[in-house]
């Protein structure tokens, strides 16, 4: 990471020790018993989540179980929104970002977000993704070009659009488009990153594509994805959590939520039962 | 049912669908005949009394010879003013309304304040800037005309700065915002971007609405048989002009007003044909 200015206070972190069980992991992300209310609506009863580093994490559940609201809570974006709040901890680092005196833009930088539908801005397919770059660092314009290239490779998109860079970012397919948000997300180099349902407005090889990037992506960041779709998450994550009714029900190894899971819930909803 | 039921039935609808389409055509036909006729009578009697010297020389005198160099020119300059005045108000304003304060109390009493003040009748307008500028300066001046303006053309782009702003989705919002971006970067970068077509729109329809204002200049700007740059004096404009001219009883004075009356009316025309160009271009994108 370079000059980032909102990478220092991290670094002075002590080192957040593993959990005892799995001695690999290490922890990134950690919600402690998060409550979160919509006016007088609790969406979210007292949830308990870990998000290990270079780890992906699926939350899967029916629709209204408060999968996007947790993940909306992760970078606080839900402080766009008066009547919404959170009660609890949720540590980044050992540092609580629900805390008043924490800046929520230098959180957005550190944790960046994917939405369910495509959100190119109004601008050139350059500018998406130079426009967060800029926010944060005064890179030369060669520089700057670089971080675009890369960012574009990241997002697996940089073929198909580097003849067209001046093209507006809303002349591409909704792949593309989505492609071109989360190349637009790495390149600021947020450490989470937060994907909401990312292939629900996508055919199967624009999916495919963006779950192959899924995979690359996670050497370099912590990742956490709600879907719908549970073949995606049984493909994508390293982790999964059943959330329902706003409840963290289970959450456990991929493997283990999908073969051997033990909650009766989290059994009857990947077997099609109930959801 | 029997089948033969079930067919009455469909008669009737199908008679009543052709009520209902005949009135609608015959209301909007109505309407536009009037329109056309307007138009009609503003070219017959218009185009006949253009000529160079209706854009290079002053009002006359009855019996004179002139044009309508000075309310021209000090039309325009009444609306630049008042649009550079009324344009950043009224954006400013429709800004807080759509991004800042879209659920507090202090934008629920502007909006209807504003919705009333965009109905208001002109000449309100005209008697209030009379009462607040023109009495207290002791005379009439440009000043007080381009205000008077200005309070018209500021509800109009409150009204559509906020409705453009308001239809951008919040996704899009939402999208910047996870970016880290502080709120007026996302206003200024983001929002207005995508508002942009919608917002110029809005400020044209505001410049065509002023171009025919007649009443508040009248108790305001005035009129001036000369030309004057000065805008503390009292200034021409076309549709004062036209108003003075086309109840006078000189024939070369009417024919002037009638001509005036076209030139308006074919900037407003164009105004409005520019607006909808840019409009469907949003649509487009």
């Amino acid at each position: 990471m370079t000059s980032l200015a909102i990478h220092t206070n991290v670094k002075e972190q002590p080192p957040i020790p593993a959990t005892e069980t799995s001695g690999e992991l290490e922890d990134k992300v950690s919600v402690r018993n998060l409550n979160f209310f919509y006016g007088d609506f609790r969406g979210l009863a007292d949830i308990n989540v870990e998000l290990y580093k270079n780890k992906v994490t699926a939350f899967i559940g029916p629709s209204g179980c408060g999968k996007s609201t947790l993940l909306r809570v992760l970078n606080r974006i839900y402080d766009l929104y008066p009547n919404q709040r959170a009660e609890g901890e949720v540590l980044l680092d050992g540092q609580n970002i629900l805390g008043s005196n924490f800046d929520v833009n230098l959180l957005r930088a550190k944790v960046g977000m994917v939405f369910q539908k495509p959100t190119p801005f109004p601008m050139t397919i350059y500018e998406n993704v130079a426009f967060g770059v800029r926010l944060y660092e005064k890179p030369s314009k060669s520089e700057l070009d670089g971080r675009v290239e890369d960012a574009l490779k990241r997002g697996a998109i940089w073929d198909e659009v580097k003849d067209k860079l001046d093209a507006s970012g809303l002349s591409l397919s909704g792949g593309q488009q989505q492609r071109l948000c989360i190349a637009r997300t790495v390149a600021i180099r947020p450490e989470v990153i937060l994907l909401d349902e990312p292939c629900s407005a996508l055919d199967p090889i624009s999916t495919a594509k963006i779950e192959e990037l899924i995979d690359v992506l996670k050497k370099d960041y912590t990742i956490a994805i709600v879907t719908h779709n549970m073949q995606q998450a049984a493909r994508t994550s390293d982790f999964t959590a059943f959330m329902y009714l706003g409840e963290l029900v289970e959450v456990d190894e991929t493997s283990k939520i999908f073969t051997n899971p033990k909650e009766q819930r989290t059994q009857d909803y990947i077997t099609g039962r109930f959801g | 049912m029997a089948l033969n039921d079930s067919n009455s039935l469909y008669a009737r609808r199908r008679w009543r669908n052709r009520l209902a389409t005949g009135l609608s055509i015959g209301a909007a036909g109505f309407g536009l005949t009037w329109l056309v006729l307007i138009l009609l009578v503003l070219v017959i009697k218009g185009v006949g009394g253009l000529s160079l010297a209706v854009f290079t020389e002053m009002t006359p005198p009855p019996g004179g010879s002139g044009g309508l160099l000075n309310p021209i020119v000090g039309s325009l300059i009444l609306t630049v003013i008042a649009v550079a005045i009324g344009t950043p108000l009224g954006i400013l304003a429709g800004t807080y309304m759509s991004e800042y304060g879209r659920y507090s109390k202090l934008t629920m009493v502007v909006r209807f304040i504003n919705d009333i003040l965009l109905s208001a009748p002109s000449i309100v307008v005209g008697l209030f800037v009379y009462e607040i500028m023109v009495a207290q300066m002791g005379h009439f001046s440009a000043w007080a005309g381009a205000v008077a303006l200005a309070i018209i053309v500021i509800p109009v782009v409150v009204r559509t700065t906020e409705d453009m702003l308001l239809l951008i989705p919040n996704t899009l919002r939402e999208a910047s915002s996870a970016l880290g971006v502080p709120q007026w970067l996302v206003i200024r970068y983001v929002a207005y971007r995508a508002a942009r077509a919608g917002m110029i729109t809005g400020i044209l329809l505001a410049i065509a609405r002023i171009t025919g204002e007649t009443a508040p200049l009248l108790f305001t700007a005035l009129n001036n048989q000369f030309f004057s740059w000065n805008l503390n004096a009292p200034m021409s404009s076309l549709p004062v002009v036209i108003f003075q001219f086309a109840l006078s009883p000189y024939s070369d004075w009417q024919q002037l007003a009638w001509t005036g009356a076209f030139i308006i009316t074919v900037a407003v025309l164009g105004l409005s044909i520019l607006a909808r160009v840019l409009s469907s271009k949003k649509v487009a994108q």
